[in-house]
Order: structure tokens, then C-alpha cells, then sequence
């Protein structure tokens, strides 16, 4: 039952970390008119 | 320009060096930003955008038209422009391997003086820095 839940955790824990590792880090831009 | 960009939903700070002319946005931890957000953001402020660059995190698709896009989250993509790089991607659209890049979304066309992205982003990719 214990190794069970803990394999559910796992997979729920794996699942959460794949999704959380798409995304947008950092943006950069060049503008223009800035004073 | 600093603050109307520090509010738009998902930033969580915002450097602006007037030398170069160069903003550095950082998204919050959740990374759910939207770049086409950014760029009104900075023309409503009255600034015009040059060019845009990001480095992301995520997944090749095939969109729903068939064309190779790169997909930040379940509900935001970018279809990927042509190029020697994304030639190389083919190969892993709808794998579940996520990857870095550095890509350009948005740059002014030469000769136009307003900038503002009408048409949506597409991404070129510039650098892969891992694969996974």
C-alpha cells in the first residue's frame, strides 16, 4: 500500500516538474525613441 | 516605460540600460508571459520596439495548420521560421523533449518607422542550448 502511494507521489511529482520545465525564461529587447 | 512594463501580468522585473537602448524582462517563475503583450505594452508607452529576443524552455509541435512551432506551455506557441536550426527540430516535433533556445520573435522591418507586431510572432531560432 505504502509503495503504492509513494509510486503515485513519484508520477504525480515527475508529471508537475515536465510541465514547470516549459516556459519562458527571459526577454530581451531593443528599443527605439527611449529618452 | 519601466513601470507601464513591470505591470503587465506575468513580468516580474525590468531593466532598462538607455545607453544600448536594451530591456532585459524577466518573467516570473511561472514564465507565463506574453510576449505580443510586451511589445503594445512598450508602443502604448511610447517607445518602439526594434527587435525582441527570448530564451525558452519547451517542446517541438506540429501545430493545428501543420507548421513546426515551439510550444512554452500547454497554451502558448510560437511557429518557428525556417531556418538552419529549425531544420533540425523536425525530428523532434511531438517528442516529449524539451529544449533551451534563443530565438528571435519580432524584429522591425527595415525602412518602417513605428514599430508594434501586427501580425502574430513567429520565432527564429538563433541558438539550441540543450536538449533533453
Amino acid at each position: 500500500m505504502k509503495a503504492k502511494k509513494l509510486g503515485l507521489l513519484l508520477l504525480l511529482g515527475v508529471t508537475l516538474s515536465l510541465v514547470s520545465q516549459a516556459q519562458i525564461q527571459h526577454i530581451e529587447m531593443r528599443v527605439e525613441g527611449m529618452t | 516605460m519601466k513601470q507601464h512594463l513591470g505591470r503587465q501580468s506575468g513580468v516580474q522585473s525590468v531593466e532598462v540600460s538607455l545607453i544600448d537602448g536594451k530591456v532585459q524582462v524577466t518573467p516570473k517563475e511561472d514564465g507565463r508571459i506574453d510576449p505580443a503583450q510586451l511589445i503594445q505594452a512598450t508602443y502604448d508607452s511610447g517607445v518602439s520596439v526594434a527587435e525582441m529576443q527570448m530564451t525558452a524552455r519547451g517542446k517541438v509541435i506540429k501545430d493545428s495548420s501543420g507548421n513546426l512551432a515551439f510550444a512554452t506551455s500547454p497554451n502558448q506557441s510560437f511557429v518557428i521560421s525556417q531556418n538552419e536550426l529549425s531544420q533540425g527540430l523536425e525530428a523532434l516535433a511531438g517528442s516529449t523533449t524539451v529544449i533551451t533556445i534563443r530565438g528571435e520573435l519580432y524584429k522591425k522591418p527595415p525602412g518602417k518607422k513605428k514599430g508594434g507586431a501586427s501580425a502574430p510572432l513567429k520565432l527564429t531560432i538563433l541558438e539550441i542550448q540543450n536538449k533533453r
